[in-house]
């Protein structure tokens, strides 16, 4: 299995390959391992990476057409190699920014120093729709907001990017080990020859991380994973993740409050809770406090956090962080909150509730990504440069009507990395998820779910947009 | 354990079980079809309807209540119906997916190799039909899907913690077995009744699918006699699946469950009445209307046990529940 037939476009940054063809350096291993095998061999790999998530049942759903799709994803067999180095300066500018982020959301449910400092708007962070008043004066343990966060990040031939911070319910970390697991045991000797990191302990360290956050004089808490319920796009997820915890999957149904504490009920009667790494979303936490036809959290549910009887991670209220406008302001709330520049840098975003630069997205729809503020997962998404002119027509006026609704940036061009695709050698666009975790130290694993725009030519990674996967690998050395 | 979670795996442990009943009941009723006279093969779907207290799809295939109409019902019809049926809460696929499920809503409950053997179970059945399995041996489509039920119980012995999970997973195997057992010989009986004398052929039939025929044989030898047929698999506490070893069973298993809010002793009571019942000896030469009388009660109460394990463990109302 060759790169002969393999393309490197200009304006490409490949991940395996240099410009000239030969591999880079922390790739040689792979290469030469490609190189030693045939492409029926390596297709025999894939299906049997493949086959294992079928055999495991590993999916995700998709909804559309009002039905309810249950979906492996596709994993491409060859990982992604990240070299020490490279990892190293991710994993400082990722923690710089989650500890920045945790001292903004501090701050605007606190004191608010940032706006009256005029570091960012007022009406930036008080009309984004994530922001909840209901927080304000809410003091989580070690002032962590966000303690699980899965910040998407790009390369460009200029560097790695951060596209978004997804401080919710981020989803995907199931994913990178459930690669890591398929990839390496039917890559074996390539995996041991490139000495990677391990990622497999994720679950311990979140245990930890939640620990931590446990209400004080909670010296072994109980700790439960709340999923909206097994019809979820991430329900794998949330029962994955509660069995690496050790932690019981609660539903809003099985929690209850009573004088300030949450519940959960058992077989033996009632049990309570005490740090609760919930997966629903602010709006369905508490039908007392946000949507009152909420089945899907517990009535007092707010009350009980309010009070200090219970932690929630993530903490309400965090979406203001990961607003796509107030993304833009991220590099200066570093500054303000840390005092250092940052480390990964933002890609240049225009706010679209600003007249000149909606002028400016509008003009320029046929080059420009854009995107709603309030969606996710890839839709409400226009990649001008891939729409038709009718799609545009269409888009604009939406943009038009609601233009606070929108952001635009910069086509990216994002990196490209070696697939498995109909027998040969293509390459496809990729990303990167890397998970950070804050409880009263930050912790990181080496590794990330990387996203694959399996298409030809597309940028759109999301899984439930025809997205597949890959292994990360990050060298020890 | 969460009380959601003892419910899932519970009602795991009943469509685990239902799955492998109901593989053997057609199995067997497969094997008839081959050479057995048309009485008997009759006999055969009104015994599993009888079991699965339902009416074969008749008005689709000019089936009247009349006992030889089941031979114009075509046994590919039936087989259809029992295996395939997705409106039909007792079929095959029907029960098995419900067991799937449960268990993909139970990952974290159960252990990998579980799940794994339930899913390979899954996708090895795809999205097969009658005509598929038709067209091959049905027998075996029957008997290895049997034995994948068979062997997820062996894998759950083996890898499953030694706790409250368990003993629901347990428990639900318990008592599916115990009602499936007491409809399946309550059934036979009734179309004994029905049909006046019976073969040596149809009481084998009925140890075969209790997995009892080899045992019959070994104990008592080639001669079948109704009497000792039902004593062996009621009241024999050394076959694996009499009904007296099931509720022995399920009365172990709920007196080691921890006790729940809502009325566990009288769940423990009702198994105790149960097992006490099974056990109690038969009057003398008792006709087969007083076993399928004996039969129907213990049938009944079967049911009020799992109310009352839902009841006591499950479905109580928290407002008076204990902070343990």
């Amino acid at each position: 299995m060759d790169f002969s037939n393999y393309r490197l476009d200009a304006g490409f940054y490949d991940e395996v390959l240099q410009p000239d063809g030969t591999p880079r350096a922390h790739c040689k291993p792979l290469c030469d391992s490609l190189a030693g095998i045939s492409a029926a061999e390596l297709g025999e790999i894939q299906d049997r990476v493949t086959s294992s998530f079928l055999r495991e049942g590993i999916t995700f759903t998709v909804y559309g057409d009002g039905e309810a799709d249950e979906r492996i994803i596709p994993i491409d067999c060859i990982p992604r190699i990240l070299p020490a180095a490279e990892w190293a300066e991710l994993e400082a500018g990722l923690k710089q920014r989650v500890l920045a982020l945790n001292r903004f959301l501090g701050d605007v449910y606190g004191e608010c120093r940032a706006i009256a400092d005029g570091v960012i708007p007022e009406d930036m962070v008080r009309g984004c729709p994530q922001y909840r008043r209901e927080m304000h004066g809410a003091a989580p343990p070690h002032g962590t907001w966000v303690a699980i966060c899965g910040t998407d990040v790009v390369r460009t031939e200029d560097g790695f990017v951060v596209l978004e911070d997804n401080l919710r319910v981020p989803s995907g970390v199931s994913y990178m080990i459930a690669n890591r697991k398929a990839v390496k045991s039917n890559l074996p000797r390539l995996y041991r020859r490139c000495r990677v990191r391990e990622v497999e302990h994720y679950g311990d360290l979140l245990l930890a991380t939640l620990r931590e956050l446990a209400p004080p004089n909670r010296p072994d808490p109980c700790i439960a994973v709340l999923t909206p319920g097994v019809w979820n796009a991430a329900f794998y997820e949330h029962m994955f993740l509660a069995h690496q915890l050790g932690a019981e999957l609660v539903e809003g149904r099985d929690l209850l409050t009573r004088n300030g504490f949450v519940y959960m009920r058992t077989t033996e009667g009632l049990r309570q809770v005490d740090v609760i790494y919930r997966r629903v979303d602010d709006d369905f936490l508490d039908p007392l406090v946000f949507r009152p036809d909420s089945l899907l959290g517990a009535p007092g549910l707010l009350q009980a956090y309010r009070l200090g009887n219970v932690t929630l991670a993530n903490a309400p209220g965090t979406g203001v962080a990961d607003d796509k406008s107030v993304y833009a302001w991220v590099p200066d709330l570093i500054r303000y909150y840390l005092g250092e520049e940052p480390i990964l840098a933002n890609v240049p975003t225009r706010i679209c509730r600003r007249p000149e630069d909606l002028e400016y997205t509008l003009d320029n729809l046929d080059r420009l990504v854009v995107k709603r503020v309030g969606e996710a997962g890839g839709y409400g998404m226009l990649v001008g440069p891939h729409a038709t002119p009718a799609e545009r027509e269409s888009y604009a006026a939406g943009l038009r009507a609601d233009p606070g609704d929108f952001i635009s940036q910069e086509v990216l061009s994002l990196s490209r990395a070696p697939c498995l695709v109909d027998g040969r050698l293509e390459p496809r666009h990729v990303d990167l998820r890397p998970f950070v975790l804050r409880g009263r130290d930050t912790r990181i694993v080496p590794g990330a779910f990387c996203r694959v725009a399996l298409r030809r030519g597309s940028l759109v990674v999301n899984s439930s947009q025809g997205g597949g996967g890959k292994d990360v690998w990050v060298l020890e050395s | 354990m969460l009380a959601r979670s003892a419910e899932g795996l519970y009602w795991l442990g009943r469509h685990v079980e239902r799955t492998e009943d109901l593989c053997r009941l057609l199995l067997e009723q497969m094997g008839t079809l081959v050479d057995r006279p048309v009485r008997e093969i009759n006999f055969g779907w009104r015994r599993i309807y009888g079991t699965l207290g339902r009416r074969p799809p008749g008005p689709a295939v000019g089936v009247t209540e009349s006992d030889d109409d089941y031979a114009l019902a075509d046994s590919y019809t039936l087989a259809d119906d029992l295996t395939f049926e997705r409106t039909n809460p007792g079929s095959v696929l029907k029960s098995f997916s419900n067991g799937r499920e449960n268990a993909r809503q139970m990952r974290h409950c159960i252990s990998g190799e579980m799940w794994t053997c339930l899913n390979l179970a899954w996708l090895r059945l795809g999205a097969r039909r009658i005509e598929d399995i038709w067209k091959a041996a049905p027998e075996s489509f029957y008997a290895d899907l049997a034995r994948e039920m068979n062997l997820f119980a062996g894998v759950a012995d083996t890898t499953l913690y030694r706790d409250d999970g368990r003993r629901f997973l347990q428990l639900g195997r318990l008592v599916e077995r115990a009602q499936f057992t007491t409809a399946l010989l309550a059934a036979h009986l009734d179309g004994v009744r029905s049909y006046g004398e019976t073969a040596d052929s149809e009481w084998s039939s009925l140890l075969r699918i209790c997995l009892a025929f080899d045992i019959y044989k070994h104990r008592y030898g080639v001669e079948i006699r109704p009497a000792r047929v039902l004593d062996l698999l009621v009241d024999d506490p050394r076959l694996p699946r009499s009904l007296c070893r099931a509720v022995d069973a399920a009365a172990e298993t709920l007196g080691a469950i921890a006790l729940g809010p809502g009325p566990s002793g009288a769940v423990r009571r009702l198994a105790g009445d149960i097992a006490s019942a099974v056990h109690r000896p038969w009057p003398a030469a008792p006709s087969l209307d007083d076993h399928a009388e004996r039969l129907r009660r213990l049938a009944g109460e079967c049911l009020r046990l799992h109310d009352l394990v839902m009841a006591a463990h499950v479905d109580y109302d928290p407002n008076g529940a204990p902070v343990r």
